[in-house]
């Protein structure tokens, strides 16, 4: 049998080794290399290498269950905050291993701003929000403050929106409002990093486009990585797609790529709906 | 087609997208197989019934084109999927053209039965031959998803040009000869230039057939065996 014809035939097949072309404008910004992860005794991720480029979307898919939204949480320690789940490996951001002993994990998720699937406003104003995140790692005199809400909320493009409502509750906010509230309230920190688990899966298409629009723009100064359920999301919003199967990486691609041509029979048949 | 996939009704919609590549492909070698018939028999009757037979070609080509555009925008295709539904759309077009070839001919061949018989007339059955080895071979390939078959039809195609040149030579040599089998044989030029096409458009099928099977396309120059464009007619080669 010839090696093609036996990785075709072998149900998981190892991943190529993440490649991407030579683009001299790539700047990997993060490193993922040999990370394992164990919710417990149970390894939800194995042996997963793999980069992110700055200001370029990474998307991960994958069925449920895969290690996705596993591996973005391990990429600014959210795991920490529950007993029993630990990270092996490293995760080397501009040349720092994050998992390292020592990494000031306040400092790091300034660093690394997440958004989740379903948005979580706090039970404030639109402007503490916004500002809640820059009060706990910045001392800003009222106008510099000011200055900076109003730049997240545009960059989040919700200004227009709410500027004559700023002290309103974000709660009383539409869900895709509420979740562009979200995404502001994480680059007011000014990080450089966004972490995005399903952040438009929870909302009507409309309100999609205006994320998916959003990701489009900020990744001109953000190293960003979206999970999505939505295989057409990923094909718009990415250029790097990652393909996990219960907690490997099966492919890492530029995204048309994977979209056209993946390598992986595995992939193929995640994509074009060949198996669950 | 590959494996299954979850959704039933999309396995259904490729599966008749392909049937219908297949019943054009049928039609369109068989309306070759009768025109050159009805060149050979002159009878009319049988040409004008594969004139009409041309709009059943056309129809099945429209059907094609809304099944694909229906997949597109319902399925949102990517990958293999997606090829399989581009290639669809291009070979459909290809054999449309292979019909409106095979139409052409026919419709020649009502004119060409007035005039008396010329001999070059017996080279039409063997180059349409091969020309209908080449639909049946690459649709055959389509069927399996083989792209060697590809392969090897994109390769043949030269052998048609060379009939088509050493024909085009002979019925110069044979007009130049006889004046007054220019009408005959000007008609046979273009049904021989017609044939030659539809082996072009097998070739295109072939290609796409390849870039359906294996996701890149055939990169390589194809070997070209129709120098007749190229032919200078000088007079003074005519028998004195």
């Amino acid at each position: 049998m010839s090696p093609a014809a036996a990785r075709q035939a072998m149900p998981l097949a190892p991943p190529d080794p993440p490649e991407t072309r030579a683009d001299p404008s790539l700047h990997q910004k993060v490193l993922i290399r040999d990370v394992d992860f164990f919710y417990g005794t149970f390894q939800a991720l194995k042996n997963i290498t793999m980069p992110l480029h700055d200001k370029r979307v990474t998307a991960f898919i994958g069925p449920s269950g895969c290690g996705k939204s596993t591996l973005i949480r391990v990429l600014n320690r959210m795991y920490e905050l529950y007993p029993g789940q630990r990270a092996t490996g490293e995760v080397i951001v501009d040349g720092e291993n994050i998992l390292a002993p020592g990494v000031d994990l306040n400092l790091l998720r300034a660093r690394i701003g997440m958004v989740f699937q379903k948005p979580t406003p706090f039970p404030m104003s639109i402007y503490d929000n916004v500002a809640f995140g820059i009060r706990l790692y910045e001392r800003l005199p009222h106008h510099e403050l000011d200055d900076r809400v109003e730049s997240a909320l545009r960059r989040a493009a919700l200004w227009d929106e709410v500027k004559d409502k700023l002290r309103q509750s974000g709660l009383g906010l539409s869900g895709g409002q509420q979740q562009r509230l979200c995404i502001a309230r994480a680059i007011a920190v000014q990080p450089e990093i966004l972490l995005l688990d399903e952040p438009a899966s929870a909302l009507d298409p409309i309100s999609t486009q205006r994320i998916e629009e959003l990701i489009a723009e900020l990744k001109a100064d953000y190293c960003i990585a979206i999970v999505t359920h939505n295989m057409q999301q990923a094909a718009r919003s990415s250029d790097h797609t990652a393909f996990m199967y219960l907690g490997e990486l099966i492919e890492f691609d530029e995204t048309e790529r994977i979209f056209t041509r993946p390598k992986q029979k595995h992939t193929e048949d995640y994509i074009t709906g060949r198996f669950g | 087609m590959a494996s299954e996939h979850i959704a039933r009704g999309y396995d259904e919609e490729l599966r008749k997208l392909n049937n219908t590549i297949a019943e054009m492909g049928g039609l369109a070698e068989n309306q070759l197989g009768t025109a050159i018939e009805a060149v050979m028999t002159r009878d009319t009757e049988l040409a004008a019934r594969v004139v009409e037979g041309d709009v059943k070609v056309d129809q099945l080509e429209r059907e094609l084109d809304n099944l694909a555009i229906r997949l597109l925008a319902l399925r949102q295709p990517v990958a293999r999927d997606l090829r399989e539904i581009f290639s669809a759309l291009k070979i459909g077009s290809d054999l449309e053209r292979i019909g409106d070839y095979a139409a052409n001919v026919a419709k020649r061949s009502i004119a060409l039965s007035q005039t008396p018989a010329v001999r070059p007339v017996y080279a039409l059955p063997r180059m349409a031959h091969l020309a209908q080895v080449l639909i049946k071979d690459v649709l055959d390939g389509y069927v399996q998803r083989d792209a060697d078959k590809a392969y090897s039809v994109w390769m043949r195609d030269a052998e048609l040009d060379e009939m088509y040149s050493s024909l085009f030579r002979e019925l110069l040599t044979y007009m130049m000869e006889d004046p007054r089998s220019i009408g005959s044989c000007t008609h046979l030029l273009f049904m021989a230039k017609n044939i030659e096409r539809i082996g072009d458009h097998a070739t295109n099928i072939a290609e796409n057939l390849y870039y359906l099977v294996n996701g890149t396309p055939l990169e390589e120059v194809r070997p070209k065996g129709d120098v007749s464009s190229l032919e200078v007619i000088r007079s003074d080669r005519a028998p004195q």
